[in-house]
């Protein structure tokens, strides 16, 4: 079911404000995901119940252990529900195959981590361009050129990792991760590792994409502090969502 | 941009690469030198024969390609016998004996008159021909192997025999002695091992032939042509077995290695794996890139062995200048190829692994 959203028309007459209805970019309808340490079952998720709007930006937030990592890698296919409706962009990703769900999450997921995750063997240029040719249309100099300059990537491009610092790397990984257009760009805790002039960086350039471009953006967070550059915060506790308010 | 991707990673760990096409240019060049040095040997030794100038061999009915290992069951008269048939030109008895004292090698025996009627005489580098009963012709390449020069005392068969000319190699064997002597020495006084015939035009070798085997029933008569022909590891079953096995050591090496080597890397890129993987690369993306880094260290290794080959059979010459070793363009791209099948064969299962890996442990890989 879609979420009803009013839109007023500038009419300059008395007439009925016209109603359209926004169906979320992604749904978690009563989700649950059991691991299997042995004999014994380990619930992470249990029953959540998650909806994002088209260009919202949502941070989630809990205690270790939560279950917050484990929404974030339902949601991107990376693992599969054991229970519930996972719907991205339309797409139930419970009842796909691990090849439907690696096709969506080229198509329409992109997931930034803490720790970066570049590929250690090519350059800057070479991690975002490896990102293109899995999706399958090849390098496009016009979007790379766009994604880097907003991301202050320019004199970077030709340096592997190891040769740039963290926050560095981090605007590679958002820039991996943005240059297919995603519809849902996931962050895995991506302030994690950096310094707060980094982390504030990072923030920042997540903000951007998500005002400017309107990103939909689903962070996961430990830091009190992001929640301020998200609309809303989710928390999560024991593998529910225990309330999902508005940011500040 | 795959083609980048691959050929980074491989010169991430350049000495693991390095290992890695180490063991496929000993694979190859194992193959290359080894076919090399059974076809050398036999294509020489065929040389050798087709060098004497012969156009017909009769041997015992019991000999093999093998002249040397046949003995010297014959009676020396019979090449008067074969002499006074039509169309014989010349005939000259030959006695070959095995040595493998101070080396292996295979002596010739030879009437130095007659040998000299059928194949024109040897192409003397230095010295002179045999004329006393214990008189040594060498080989250049022989004299070279032994450190051998002119008026050197030459001791076989308990018996020292003096080198009085040294001569071109290609023509029978490498080491000549008078038939007479020989025969004394070895117990085969007045015994053959073949009779090589001339014939007074090639073209009469057919009737030569049909002559002879009226006249000995019992013996083996053969073309030289036909001999030359024989001579390939395919018509000794043995030789082929011996191949076979050799080659399959070496594929099994250089298969271990490259699973060893694929599968370390599939371990320590897991992590790298897991990424590709939320990139949304497909397991066929993840087995092609590792079958490609595999195909592409195997063709690395592919060259560096066929220049290991050259300086291998470089060395070998040094060391032992009567070896042949025969490199040939046929069997260059079959060990080539050998070694793709067998890295590809040895990559598969790390490659497969690869694509089993769960991605969400495979980000959390430290």
């Amino acid at each position: 079911m879609g979420i009803t959203v009013t839109i007023r028309t500038n009419s300059t007459e008395n007439t009925e404000p016209e109603l359209k209805t926004v169906e979320p970019i992604l749904k978690v309808e009563n989700v649950w995901k059991l691991y299997h340490a042995g004999k014994v079952e380990v619930p992470a998720l249990r029953g959540v119940n998650l909806d994002v709007l088209p260009g919202e930006a949502v941070a989630v937030m809990g205690p270790s252990g939560c279950g917050k990592s484990s929404l974030l890698y339902v949601i991107g296919g990376l693992a599969k529900a054991s229970r519930g409706k996972v719907l991205v962009d339309g797409n139930d990703l419970v009842t796909m195959t691990d090849g439907e769900r690696t096709k969506l999450r080229r198509s329409k997921i992109g997931f930034v981590f803490q720790r970066f995750n570049l590929l250690p063997a090519l350059s800057a240029k070479g991690n975002i361009a490896i990102a293109q040719y899995i999706h399958g249309d090849g390098f496009d100099p016009h979007r790379f050129e766009v994604v880097t300059k907003m991301l202050g990537l320019e004199g970077r491009l030709s340096h592997r990792p190891a040769e740039m610092s963290g926050g560095e790397q981090q605007r590679v990984a958002i820039a991996r991760a943005i240059i297919n257009e995603p519809k849902i760009l996931l962050a895995d805790e991506p302030t994690g590792n950096l310094d707060t002039k980094n982390s504030e960086i990072v923030l920042e350039m997540l903000r951007r994409l998500n005002k400017d471009l309107g990103q939909t953006v689903v962070m996961i967070t430990h830091n009190p502090e992001a929640t301020t550059y998200f609309d809303r915060v989710v928390h999560m506790r024991d593998g529910v969502i225990v309330d999902g308010v508005p940011a500040d | 941009m795959m083609g980048q991707f691959v050929w980074r990673n491989l010169f991430h760990r350049p000495v693991r690469t390095l290992i890695g096409v180490l063991a496929i240019a000993v694979e190859v060049m194992l193959v290359i030198t080894i076919v090399g040095l059974t076809s050398g040997m036999l294509q020489e030794t065929a040389k050798r024969i087709e060098g004497i100038g012969a156009d017909i061999m009769v041997q015992p009915n019991s000999s093999t390609m093998f002249i040397g290992f046949t003995g010297a069951p014959m009676p020396i008269k019979i090449a008067d016998k074969i002499q006074e048939l039509k169309y014989v030109a010349s005939v000259s008895p030959a006695l070959l004996q095995f040595n493998t004292s101070g080396g292996v090698e295979t002596i010739w025996g030879i009437d130095p008159v007659s040998f000299r009627q059928v194949s024109n005489g040897f192409v003397l580098l230095e010295g002179r021909d045999m004329q006393g009963p214990d008189d040594m012709l060498i080989d250049d390449w022989q004299a070279k192997a032994k450190h051998v020069k002119l008026g050197d005392t030459y001791p076989i068969f308990n018996h020292d025999w003096k080198v009085v000319g040294i001569v071109e190699h290609g023509k029978a064997g490498r080491i000549f002695v008078p038939i007479s002597t020989l025969g004394a020495l070895v117990g085969a006084h007045d015994k053959a091992t073949i009779f090589l015939v001339k014939c007074t035009r090639p073209d009469h070798t057919d009737d030569v032939m049909a002559e002879i085997k009226e006249l000995l029933p019992t013996n083996k008569v053969q073309p030289v042509k036909e001999y030359m022909s024989l001579m390939t590891s395919t018509n000794i079953p043995a030789l082929q077995t011996f191949i076979h096995a050799m080659i399959a050591l070496a594929v099994s090496i250089g298969l271990l290695v490259i699973f060893l080597s694929m599968y370390t890397t599939v371990l320590e890129r897991t992590r790298d794996i897991g990424v590709l993987k939320s990139l949304g690369a497909s397991n066929g993306l993840i087995v092609r890139a590792l079958l490609a880094e595999t195909t592409l260290l195997c063709l690395l290794g592919i060259f560096a062995g066929m220049g290991l080959s050259y300086a291998v059979r470089a060395g070998f010459l040094k060391l032992f200048p009567t070896l042949s070793i025969l490199i040939t363009p046929e069997w260059m791209i079959k060990a080539g190829l050998i070694a793709i099948i067998g890295a590809l064969v040895g990559a598969s299962y790390p490659a497969l692994q690869a694509t089993r890996k769960d991605a969400v442990e495979a980000l959390a890989y430290d």
